[in-house]
Parts: C-alpha cells; sequence; structure tokens
C-alpha cells in the first residue's frame, strides 16, 4: 500500500526534516505531486549549498572558538568556598600516605583534590556521592604535600577508563605545587556512576598501570563503582584518593 | 566520554563545527526568510549559532533540535527587523510574503509589513509570522514556540484583529 499524500503544502520547517531525514519526513507522496513544494525544496538546496561555500568557510572558526567555555578564571571568578561550608561538605579530598596540611578536610594525607562542576549560578563544589548533570563540565583543583607525578583518571559503570590529565605523555604530569589543572572535563551525557581517582606517585609510572588498577578495582557495573575502594597494585609509596560521582539525565 | 584537558577542547570544537556544517544550512535559510539579505543572514546565522551552541546538548538531540533551531533563529532575525526599523534602516525593512496557502484572513495583502508586525509584542509577531508567511498549522506554531494551541489561535485572532484596524486607519 502507497503511503497517501498530505493535500496541504508543508511549512518551511517540515521541508527542512525532509533535507535532514527524507525516510523519515514522510513527505514524499506530497512532493512527488506538488511542483510548488518540489521547487521550494529545490530553493532550500541551493540556499543550503550557498551556506556550505560561501557562509561556513567564513564563520566557522569564529562560531567554534566563540562557543567555547570561558577560561575557568574568567568564568568562575569565585572558586575557593568559604572554608566553612568546604568544611562542612568535605570538599577536598586528601590521598595519600603523608599527613595532610592543617587547612585540608579529611583523614588521610598527600595531595588534596577538589572537583568542581559548572551550574548557571557558577562553579559548585562537589562532595563524594554528588549527583551532577550527566554532560556536566568538570574542573579541577589539586594541591600535593610533595612534588609528584599526577595521574587524573575517571572510570564508569561499562569499565571505561579515561584519562583525565595530564592529556599527553606516559609517565604522569609533574606537580609541584598546588594549583588548578588545565582545561576539564565533560561527562559523557551517559546517566549512571562515574569514579574519578587521584594518583600520586613520586617516581612516574605509565598510564596502563592505572588504567589497568582502575579497572580491577571499579569497572564491574554499577555496583562496583559505587563500592570501589582504592586502587590494587600500585606501588606502595603512591598517594591516591577518589570520589564517586552520580550522572542524573 | 570526552574526557580530559586538550582532548576534550579539540573534541568540542569538532563536536561544534560538525553541528554547525549540521544545522547551519537550516538557520541560514530561515534567516534568509526573515531578513531577506545575504550578507544580514550570514551574520545572523552566526550569531544564532553561538547561542544554540550554549546548549550543545539540545543541539545534539535529533528528535527535538529542529523546532528549538527555528524558535531561536526566529526571534534573533525578527529581534534585528525591530531594531533595523527603530534606527529607520531600510535594508531589513522589506514586507514578508504571506505563504500561499497561508491563513490569513483580515489582511488585505498577501504580505506582513514591518510596521503592521512592529506593533506587537515579540511572542505575538512570532506567531504572525509562523501562522502567515510559513504557512505553519496552529500546532506547529505551539511545538516551535513552546506554547499552547490555544495560546497561538488567541494571538493570531488579536493580531488579525489589530492589524486590520491599524491599517484601516492608515488608508482612511
Amino acid at each position: 500500500m502507497s503511503a497517501r499524500a498530505e493535500s496541504r503544502c508543508p511549512s518551511d520547517l517540515r521541508l527542512e526534516a525532509h533535507l535532514l531525514d527524507a525516510e523519515r519526513s514522510g513527505l514524499g507522496p506530497h512532493l512527488e505531486g506538488c511542483p510548488g513544494c518540489r521547487a521550494r525544496l529545490e530553493e532550500m538546496r541551493r540556499q543550503g549549498e550557498e551556506f556550505r561555500r560561501f557562509v561556513y568557510p567564513a564563520t566557522v572558526e569564529a562560531v567554534v572558538e566563540r562557543s567555547r567555555p570561558r577560561p575557568w578564571w574568567k568564568a568562575w571568578p569565585v572558586l575557593v568556598p568559604v572554608p566553612a561550608l568546604a568544611a562542612a561538605a568535605a570538599v577536598f579530598l586528601l590521598v595519600g600516605p603523608e599527613r595532610p596540611p592543617g587547612d585540608y578536610v579529611g583523614t588521610k594525607g598527600g595531595v588534596a583534590l577538589a572537583v568542581y562542576a559548572a551550574t548557571p549560578a557558577g562553579a559548585r563544589l562537589l562532595a563524594d556521592g554528588a549527583e551532577v548533570p550527566a554532560n556536566a563540565a568538570l574542573r579541577f583543583q589539586v594541591r600535593p604535600a610533595r612534588p609528584c607525578r599526577l595521574w587524573l583518571v575517571a572510570v564508569d559503570a561499562a569499565g571505561k577508563v579515561s584519562r583525565l590529565y595530564p592529556a599527553g605523555g606516559d609517565g604522569g604530569a609533574e606537580l609541584t605545587g598546588p594549583g588548578a589543572l588545565p582545561g576539564g572535563a565533560v561527562l559523557d551525557g551517559r546517566a549512571g556512576p562515574e569514579r574519578i581517582y587521584a594518583v600520586c606517585t613520586p617516581a612516574p609510572i605509565p598510564f596502563s598501570e592505572v588504567e589497568r588498577a582502575a579497572r580491577a578495582a571499579a569497572g564491574g557495573g554499577e555496583a562496583a563503582v559505587r563500592s570501589a575502594g582504592a586502587l590494587p597494585g600500585l606501588p606502595a609509596d603512591a598517594s591516591q584518593e577518589t570520589l564517586l560521582l552520580e550522572k542524573r539525565p | 566520554m570526552s574526557y580530559g584537558s586538550e582532548e576534550a577542547a579539540l573534541d568540542e570544537r569538532e563536536k561544534a563545527a560538525r553541528l554547525y556544517a549540521t544545522y547551519g544550512p537550516a538557520v541560514y535559510r530561515r534567516c534568509l526568510r526573515l531578513l531577506g539579505d545575504r550578507e544580514a543572514s550570514g551574520d545572523a546565522t552566526q550569531e544564532v549559532f553561538v547561542k544554540l551552541l550554549g546548549d550543545i546538548g539540545r543541539l545534539e538531540d535529533r528528535e527535538t533540535v529542529l523546532p528549538w533551531i527555528y524558535r531561536v533563529a526566529t526571534n534573533h532575525c525578527l529581534n534585528l527587523r525591530r531594531n533595523a526599523r527603530r534606527r529607520g534602516e531600510e535594508a531589513l525593512d522589506e514586507a514578508l510574503e504571506a505563504a500561499p496557502h497561508a491563513h490569513a484572513a483580515g489582511l488585505p495583502e498577501r504580505q506582513l509589513a514591518q510596521k503592521v508586525l512592529s506593533r506587537f509584542d515579540a511572542q505575538t509577531q512570532a506567531v504572525a509570522v509562523g501562522v502567515i508567511v510559513d504557512g505553519m498549522e496552529h500546532e506547529e506554531v505551539a511545538e516551535v514556540l513552546g506554547i499552547s494551541r490555544r495560546t497561538v489561535s488567541r494571538k493570531l485572532d488579536r493580531f488579525l484583529r489589530n492589524a486590520r484596524k491599524f491599517l484601516d486607519r492608515s488608508d482612511s
């Protein structure tokens, strides 16, 4: 049975849908019998070609550049929370075997990690288990108690280990003092738990070692991500800590 | 997952450029329809897309993206037309041609002059343009503007009634 043609001419919006996906638009039968709509569609195609040939090449760089998030130090002028709130929220995760500096929250020592999510109201400091939009943009602040090599990774319920920092190299980023890590991370949009690990070692270790440990610790489904503890099999002098995020649609 | 600092930034740039290539033509065509000027439409497309990329997740939802793109582009271009008229610029002050099958009872001509449009609030203008210029069904206009069909009917009735009065006064 052939589809019945609609008698009314479709709007430009429906023709746009047809240009994106002709099969799903359902407009084929109408277009076959309507020279006026076919002419309009042809005109729209010509205009699309005009965009691709002239407008896109001249504007794409500017569009992409202007759409980028502003650097965190401009977009998020107040990153440091009120100390009392920070303490209450257990914002800094302290990692490693050393004693934490006096102004840190927590019971373990080593490297302090603060994770922030971008919100319309500004940066929100995340506590362990915090719920965040599944496509949230994150920033990280790290404060080592001593110079070390840092790996920041995340593992999800599918066992996928993502390298957050550093993006390149294979020994971890050299960390000599406190500061915000360059760039950031954008969550993948899929709901579910995600666990972030900060690993700090006096000597470089390859990413594959951290990846393997993260997968072993938390890569066995949602329950494993939520209940995972320290990464196994790392050098004895490694400092580490973890933060759980619950990504919500 | 788009993670990592430099890698994530590169991914985001590529994604933005890809979305611009996919949906930029629809924005450009919408702007051409409402502005009628290639240069102004190219500029407007750029501005509209920067706004759209501010909510990139929504831009990636193929099921709902087109009505949203249409709304943002329509509002932006109608705003440009309003501003141009206020400044006395003629370039964007051309009348908008009504769609051949549009329901435009009450209007003496098959075109919508900016001097008539600009007497109404932004949402009423968008309703009038959707029905009269684009020839959309009321349901379609309601979906694009994120309002009820009843509101579309009410605003359109008010627009046609008052536009008729205004044009009668202008004629006499």
